[in-house]
């Protein structure tokens, strides 16, 4: 039923670039989920996100300093290897300081037609925040509409924010099922439907997950839940991982990470001014830790899926080197201890040592299961 | 004129006796606890093989890790200054010389004249070294210096993280367990090191003709990975531990 | 490089007075509660010139400079890091942090004594880490009310009035919140007051970096940030602009006079990011080959206010006294505090390494530069950002640049023998022996 979606994610260049000769579009590659969208989509841009092949590599040593986190390394490995030679444009949402890098060097060595920088607010808790980002969005508007020579008018604005958010109802919906006792899909094919969401047409993915979401209420995939698990981290693509937790008795019903729900959680709103409404919908969205200051809206957040989803853990996906999701971790685990959940830490790289990672989430589900036992 | 050169290595101390230019004698010992004892050790060695005495040196160069506190020496280079030298005199062609010992892994750019450009070290992240190898081999339960014949023998590449030493023997581990055919691991492990070696030698900017030296220049399969990394050819001496040492010699000449 | 010869050199004269500035300014935080003063806590990047505004009796420790201190002193240091660890955090996060952390963990203020806990914290925030780490003191002491003011938006070329606003609309918010947390009164004439002397102390700071263009150099890096330090505890003081102007006064004599920082100068050299702290013999190493390290963005840049003189060359930025400027009231004093903060060297970097770059070349063009070390520096990600496309760039531009790994706060990171043979081969590979 997921095998679509695992189609596009594992031939993300394929698809991209038989979508440009069918549509005559530009591809532009971004970095950061906080980059809008919708503007691209109003002047018939596709926008991907880049992210990495969890390959080992040996060529951004002279680029990006080997401190900043392997995930940024790993992207800007791609842009090198000319994995991604096909992209007309390429842009970032100011977001950390350790992907920003993949950004500048592409930039600089592997130079497209357009490349953009959106210095998009930290300070979202401020009032001040939506008018500055706003005037950044009329200045970006009127540079994409000088890149591809197509005007962005109000109607295709409003039809852009109608497909995202027809496209993020869709996923709030099939993820709204995982609340089952007996979730219909698995975190596995649910990371995959949401990853190949950042990389295919909206209109596209959501015929697709239309298809499923009316398929999966009968599905009956006879599987046995195991421990009801939730992930929250930095930027996860690790398959790979979840599939070894999944197949270890296990279920992962929710995530709160970069390429998970923060991608899509919440929608735009409407108002009169269109370029004011998208830019409320990025700041008012689940932040990303970089942005979450001073108060920590994480954490209630964190803390309602937990219960909502009636999860029994929660694996922390950390991301190895990443400052902001670090200086988030002691504050959540501590939160969500006292919820009377227990959470697991691993440290991720380019790759991962399934075989010893396995040896800890067996011990972590063996501790979970219990704890049931003596409710 | 004779002169000596001594390389204090992190295990290992070499000593080269050069003759008008020409080798006369060299030694190798594995450097003990007291690594001055083990210099002299090595120094006696050599010159008897040099059938020289100390009083016919005309000048003692050392170089290496250990280089203050070696014997005899009036003067220390740098190990990057003496590989270079010892390179440029035996392959005039060198343009990029790469020293990979048990402690740590070293690119250098040089021109022909054998003025150092440019290098770079391995730093805090690194799989880089000979010493990898060994923690390996033992993790795999085999002896050293069959690990490189072993990898020859793999037609899989296994992808291993290579950028921490910590994390590349945990999946060593793993994939132990996952019932990896050794070979695979061995070649693993060589491709690891070759990638961290690679990521330096970009950093230089690496031009051919390549020259590999170093005690690890002994390990095939490493040479093997390294080759197919770099996409070029990479030359090997005969006797690639003892060129820091032959650098230095010929350092101990110039000075007159 | 010059031939071999040696230099006259001459203590400088005012070095005691900094001294006691750094002094007092940590011994007036500690008391303030004594006197019924207020204290606060922030970023040596924040807007320290507002708080001025609630009154004259105003303190503050600003968190860099305080941590540096700690690096200093490696046996506390290691107290604080493990302190730290203890309580959960990583090992790679700003050093900075995890020793200002552990000193307030550990209830230990660095000259004895508790930690003097502030009153309230006033932050700005353009790396990752900075209001996150008032978060984690909030975590820690969540009484202490926290605001920040994000400064992240964009380059000096891009400067638009939707950016100033962004800026100056915090501010305001900012003053608002400063009354009900103090439940003091503002004074828009402090904050003028202080807004000027900001503008002078870190225009002269640059002018005094400037004199150092001078063969041989009359300051050498290790010295000039026993006195750049100030302009990062207290730019908006009048204490430190006039000391500033002492000190400029007095470097334009050593200029004058051919005074020589280092007497065997043969070498001039740049440096980057912050220095291991714990481990600033490395400079007197340096001397050892007649090599001077004449100073670094971060050294001119970080407090420093710069622009491009009419002859093409960096020089100390014209404050808006020189060009006649008379705030009129608050919002203006917010909107030349945000023009003349946007300008700051140090922050271009954050948008693209390839500013930075060319910063660096002009500099390795303007001082007369040999060679360039930079130090890659695991414990600050904001000044390391873009590190190694600088090193490209330097390269390109035909500096020989050398690179050591290390960390600014915690020593277990710094290896001093290994980088000291380091520095053997790069000044071997420049034609340099030790004398």
């Amino acid at each position: 039923m997921f095998e679509q979606f695992r189609e596009w994610e594992t031939n993300r260049h394929e698809y991209a670039q038989e979508w440009k000769e069918r549509t005559g579009g530009k591809v532009m590659g971004y970095f950061c989920t906080y980059v809008p969208e919708e503007i691209l989509h109003a002047a018939n841009v596709l926008p991907v996100r880049i992210l990495g092949s969890h390959e080992p590599q040996n060529v951004t040593e002279p680029h990006i300093f080997g401190m900043f986190c392997p995930f940024c390394r790993d992207c800007l490995a791609q842009g090198l290897k000319g994995r991604y030679d096909y992209l007309d444009g390429i842009m970032i949402a100011q977001s950390c300081l350790h992907i920003r890098q993949a950004f500048t060097s592409w930039e600089k060595h592997r130079p497209r037609e357009f490349s953009y920088y959106l210095c998009m607010p930290h300070h979202v808790q401020s009032p001040r925040a939506l008018p500055y980002l706003t005037g950044e969005l009329v200045q970006f508007k009127e540079a994409v509409e000088e890149w591809t020579g197509n005007t962005i008018t109000d109607e295709g604005l409003d039809h852009a924010i109608e497909i995202y958010n027809d496209n993020r109802r869709l996923l709030r919906s099939i993820y709204d099922l995982r609340q089952d006792e007996h979730p219909p899909l698995t975190g596995e094919e649910a990371m995959e439907m949401v990853i190949s969401c950042q990389m295919t047409d909206k209109e596209e993915h959501s015929g697709e997950m239309a298809k499923v979401l009316d398929a999966l209420p009968t599905r009956g995939n006879g599987r046995d839940p195991g421990v009801r698990l939730m992930i929250i981290g930095s930027e996860d693509d690790d398959i790979e991982f979840i599939n070894m937790v999944e197949t270890s008795g296990a279920t992962i019903v929710v995530d709160e990470h970069c390429t998970g729900t923060r991608y899509f959680w919440n929608e735009v709103e409407p108002r009169d001014d269109r370029l004011e409404a998208i830019a409320a919908r990025y700041i008012d969205r689940v932040p990303c830790p970089t942005k979450d200051w001073e108060d920590r809206s994480r954490i209630p957040h964190i803390l309602e899926l937990a219960k909502k989803w009636d999860v029994a853990g929660a694996i922390v996906m950390q991301q190895k080197f990443c400052d902001p999701h670090e200086l988030d971790t002691v504050a959540i685990r501590k939160a969500l201890d006292e919820a009377g959940i227990k959470t697991l830490f691993l440290e991720f790289d380019v790759t991962v040592p399934i075989g010893q990672f396995k040896v800890r989430v067996e011990a972590f589900l063996e501790m979970l299961s219990d704890e049931d036992l003596f409710d | 004129m004779i002169t000596a050169g001594i390389d204090m290595g992190a295990k290992t101390i070499k000593v080269v006796v050069l003759r008008d230019g020409e080798l006369a004698g060299k030694s190798i010992v594995i450097a003990g606890f007291d690594n001055r004892a083990s210099a002299e050790e090595a120094f006696a060695a050599a010159l008897e093989d040099a059938g020289v005495s100390s009083d016919d040196l005309d000048g003692v160069v050392a170089t290496g890790a250990g280089r203050k506190s070696a014997p005899y020496s009036t003067r220390d280079v740098s190990e990057v200054g003496c590989d270079v030298k010892g390179t440029i005199k035996r392959y005039p062609n060198a343009r990029t010389v790469i020293d990979v010992g048990a402690e740590e892994g070293r690119a250098i750019r040089c021109n022909e004249q054998g003025k150092v450009l440019d290098f770079a070290l391995n730093e805090k992240c690194a799989a880089g070294a000979g010493a990898f190898t060994e923690a390996m081999s033992r993790a795999l339960e085999v002896e050293t210096e069959s690990l490189g014949a072993m990898s020859l023998a793999s037609g899989n590449a296994v992808p291993m993280n290579a950028q921490c030493a910590v994390f590349a023997e945990s999946e060593v581990v793993s994939l132990l367990h996952a019932k990896t055919p050794k070979e695979d691991i061995a070649r693993a492990v060589h491709d690891a090191i070759a990638s961290r070696i690679v990521s330096l030698a970009r950093k230089v900017g690496f031009e051919p003709e390549v020259v590999l030296v170093g005690g690890v220049a002994h390990n095939i399969g490493f040479v093997d990975s390294l080759k197919r990394a770099l996409e070029c050819e990479v030359t090997v001496p005969d006797d690639p531990d003892y060129i820091g040492a032959y650098g230095a010699a010929l350092a101990a000449a110039e000075e007159g | 490089m010059a031939t071999k010869q040696l230099y006259e050199t001459r203590q400088l004269e005012c070095w005691g007075k900094a001294k006691e500035i750094r002094e007092n300014y940590y011994r007036d935080y500690a008391t303030a509660h004594d006197r019924g003063a207020l204290r606060w806590a922030g970023g040596a990047w924040t807007f320290g010139a507002i708080p001025c505004g609630l009154g004259e009796d105003v303190y503050s420790i600003t968190s860099e400079p305080y941590a540096a201190s700690i690096a200093a002193n490696r046996e506390f240091s290691n107290r604080c890091l493990e302190a730290t660890e203890r309580a959960g955090y990583a090992r790679d996060l700003c050093s900075y942090m995890r020793n200002y952390w552990g000193s307030l963990l550990l209830d230990e203020f660095l000259w004895g004594g508790p930690f003097p806990k502030p009153d309230f914290i006033w932050q700005d925030h353009i790396c990752c880490s900075h209001a996150k780490w008032y978060q984690v003191v909030t975590d820690m002491e969540p009484e202490i009310p926290h605001f920040s003011i994000d400064v992240a938006v964009g380059p000096e070329q891009e400067i638009n009035d939707n950016k100033v606003n962004y800026l100056v609309g915090q501010m305001h918010d900012g003053i608002e919140w400063l009354e009900k947390v103090t439940g003091r009164e503002y004074n828009d004439d402090l904050l003028i007051e202080a807004v000027h002397n900001e503008c002078r102390a870190t225009s002269v700071w640059a002018e005094i970096c400037n004199l150092n263009k001078a063969i041989p150099a009359p300051l050498e890096e290790k010295t000039m940030y026993s006195l750049y330090v100030l302009g990062t505890l207290m730019k908006h003081s009048k204490v430190v602009a006039d000391f500033y102007e002492e000190l400029r006064d007095e470097v334009q004599d050593r200029v004058n006079d051919g005074i020589a920082a280092v007497a065997n100068e043969r070498c001039r050299l740049m440096s980057d990011t912050q220095p291991p702290w714990g481990f600033l013999s490395l400079f007197r190493y340096l001397e050892e080959f007649g090599a001077i390290s004449v100073g670094s963005l971060y050294t001119f840049g970080l407090i420093g206010l710069w622009e491009v003189k009419p002859d093409g060359t960096w020089g100390p930025r014209t404050t808006p006294q020189q060009l006649g400027v008379e705030i009129k009231d608050r919002d203006h004093a917010l909107r030349v505090l945000t023009e003349w903060n946007l300008h700051k060297p140090e922050w271009q970097h954050f948008y693209s390494p390839h500013v930075k770059t060319d910063m660096m070349v002009r500099i390795a063009k303007e001082w007369s530069l040999d060679g360039v070390m930079l130090h890659y520096n695991r414990g600050c990600e904001g000044l390391t950002v873009g590190i190694a496309e600088n090193r490209l760039g330097l390269i390109e531009a035909g500096y020989p640049v050398m690179t050591f790994e290390g960390n600014m706060g915690d020593e277990r990171e710094f290896d001093l023998a290994r980088t000291m043979t380091r520095v053997d081969t790069f000044m071997e590979t420049l034609g340099l022996k030790k004398e």
